[in-house]
């Protein structure tokens, strides 16, 4: 078994012939809570889909709990929350207890129904992301803020051992981006997830992760949040261009 | 009004006729909410004009050239849909950001094939009319069991693969990475689609088939809160308008297809209508308080 929850070595990606990522190599130890920072249209994300095998890389290889992630069987031990999960239909009609459960489906197969202790996981997920009495409130009625809690509880609720959030703060307001924060804290030290949080919110992401990846397009930063904070005028001026000006260099 | 009904069963093609309504009630709405939460309601519409196309083919070969003669157009019809089923898929996946543009393709494809057929043929009859429009009277016993098997097919369907269906309809990036297999669960999906509406254009006709998918979801939609209420509310409605718009067409000597189509738009304006009047008075008791 791998000391490594995700081993990255040696990865380019480029979509067509625009390359979008090149020679990353990056490693997750398990309970970790690592944070990639890096522009719009840095490969952050391109590089989620690639741990989460949407994407196939053109060099290199991703493992994931030991196992090349192509051939990952317990697809249910990566949990993932994803920037396009409030952008469903507004008007689908399914309750939060409805859509939490969707995240057992892949793991219960054809030939499995939702048994008593499947519905027990599924309210414990949603306990745990404070929504009980949201339960069965349809999910186009709650707002931005606890939808995203409510696919945080699609996420947990199979059990993963390795989370990942790719920029979940995006169009969010103040309050919940802070409540959000605290509840992904709360769940890396209760349930020691391994959590990996893509984001280009500075200010609000250096409060909670133990290590900074930065990347735009290759690997400029990969150390703990201390070293980060000492060089941080200089790397955030690499991954962000100029940031004379900008709020990257008020984060603290 | 009893005395109607009574005889009204008293006739065989009748009681086949409301058998395979009734069945049709139950599997059109089961698969048209997975239609509608993914904005794909036009396909049935696309799907039931190709099945036009596969019945004037079946007509055709009968007339032309003798071929077939024993076998009931539906069946041809059935066929024709089926590939049309996956011809939609191929498209989409051909036309990623437009998947749409399947739809209009297929549908005027179907109608094109359909009535260069027809005329060839010898131009429109009583045949025809009744695939369009939709007849009780064209029901006959091994109709009703090709519905009943279709329908036996589509429950089992919906009953082993609800869970892959709902996660799909939801969030299919999702599915995928919980380990859905999602490319299986759409083809099989969509041969669905095609069997059903192939059965269903003999009751309510080509022209009409997609209300009995999309409105009775459309109406459950209005009220339930739930993906599983929201099922079951449109069989409800869907069951009403079969009813209703059976007897009413067997009464009044009026199209079958029409008479349930009707009956199914009046329960959604019912419905629209009683929601707007509860989210109005709920409005002013909060305003109120």
């Amino acid at each position: 078994m791998s000391q490594y929850t995700v081993k990255i070595e040696d990865v380019s990606f480029a979509y067509e012939v625009q390359p979008v990522l090149k020679d990353i190599d990056l490693k997750m130890k398990s309970g970790e809570f690592l944070g990639i920072l890096g522009p719009n249209g840095s490969g952050k994300s391109t590089l989620v889909k690639l741990i989460l095998n949407l994407l196939k890389p053109q060099k290199g290889n991703i493992e994931v709990f030991g196992q090349p992630v192509q051939s990952l069987k317990d697809r249910s031990s990566i949990g993932y929350v994803s920037q396009k999960a409030n952008s469903f239909q507004r008007g689908f009609p399914a309750t939060v207890k409805e859509v939490v459960a969707s995240g057992l489906y892949g793991k219960l197969g054809l030939f499995r129904w939702m048994k008593k202790k499947d519905f027990e996981q599924v309210d414990q997920a949603i306990e745990q992301v404070g929504l009980t009495p949201f339960a069965k409130s349809n999910i186009g009625s709650l707002s931005g803020g606890q939808q995203q809690r409510a696919f945080i509880a699609r996420a947990l609720v199979s059990k993963p051992k390795l989370l990942i959030f790719d920029e979940p703060t995006v169009g969010v307001d103040t309050k919940s981006v802070s409540e959000f924060y605290d509840l992904i804290k709360k769940l890396h030290q209760q349930e020691q997830l391994t959590l990996l949080l893509v984001t280009h919110d500075i200010y609000s992401a250096l409060s909670y992760v133990d290590r900074v990846v930065c990347l735009n397009k290759q690997l400029i930063f990969d150390g703990d949040k201390e070293a980060f904070i000492r060089q941080d005028k200089e790397i955030l001026s690499r991954v962000f261009g100029d940031v004379q000006g900008t709020p990257y260099l008020h984060y603290r | 009004m009893f005395t109607d009904i009574i005889e009204m069963f008293q006739l065989e093609f009748i009681r086949n006729a409301l058998i395979a309504g009734l069945i049709l009630a139950i599997i059109c709405p089961m698969i048209g909410i997975f239609l509608v939460v993914r904005r794909l309601s036009l396909i049935a519409e696309a799907l039931s004009h190709v099945s036009l196309s596969g019945v004037a083919a079946g007509l055709f070969l009968q007339k032309q050239w003798g071929l077939l003669m024993g076998m009931n157009p539906i069946f041809m019809g059935m066929i024709f849909s089926i590939f049309g089923s996956l011809f939609v898929e191929r498209v989409r996946k051909l036309y990623h950001s437009y998947q749409e543009l399947a739809l209009p393709i297929l549908l005027s494809g179907g109608i094109g094939i359909g009535v260069v057929l027809i005329s060839a043929a010898g131009g429109f009859n009583a045949d025809v009319a009744g695939y369009l429009f939709g007849s009780i009277v064209a029901i006959k016993e091994e109709q009703l069991i090709m519905t009943v098997i279709v329908g036996v097919i589509v429950l089992l369907f919906v009953l082993l693969f609800y869970k892959q269906c709902f996660s799909i309809s939801f969030d299919e990036e999702n599915a995928i990475l919980t380990g859905i297999p999602n490319r299986m669960v759409n083809l099989f999906f969509i041969i669905i689609v095609a069997l059903v509406i192939s059965s269903a254009i003999q009751v309510v006709g080509t022209l009409l088939v997609s209300s009995l998918i999309t409105i009775p979801v459309a109406t459950s939609m209005q009220i339930a809160s739930s993906f599983r209420r929201t099922m079951i509310y449109s069989i409800i409605f869907a069951e009403l308008a079969v009813m209703i718009g059976f007897f009413a067409a067997y009464s009044l000597n009026l199209a079958s297809g029409g008479a349930i189509v009707l009956v199914s738009i009046s329960i959604w304006i019912v419905v629209v209508l009683y929601k707007q009047i509860r989210n109005k008075l709920n409005g002013r008791a909060i305003r109120s308080e």
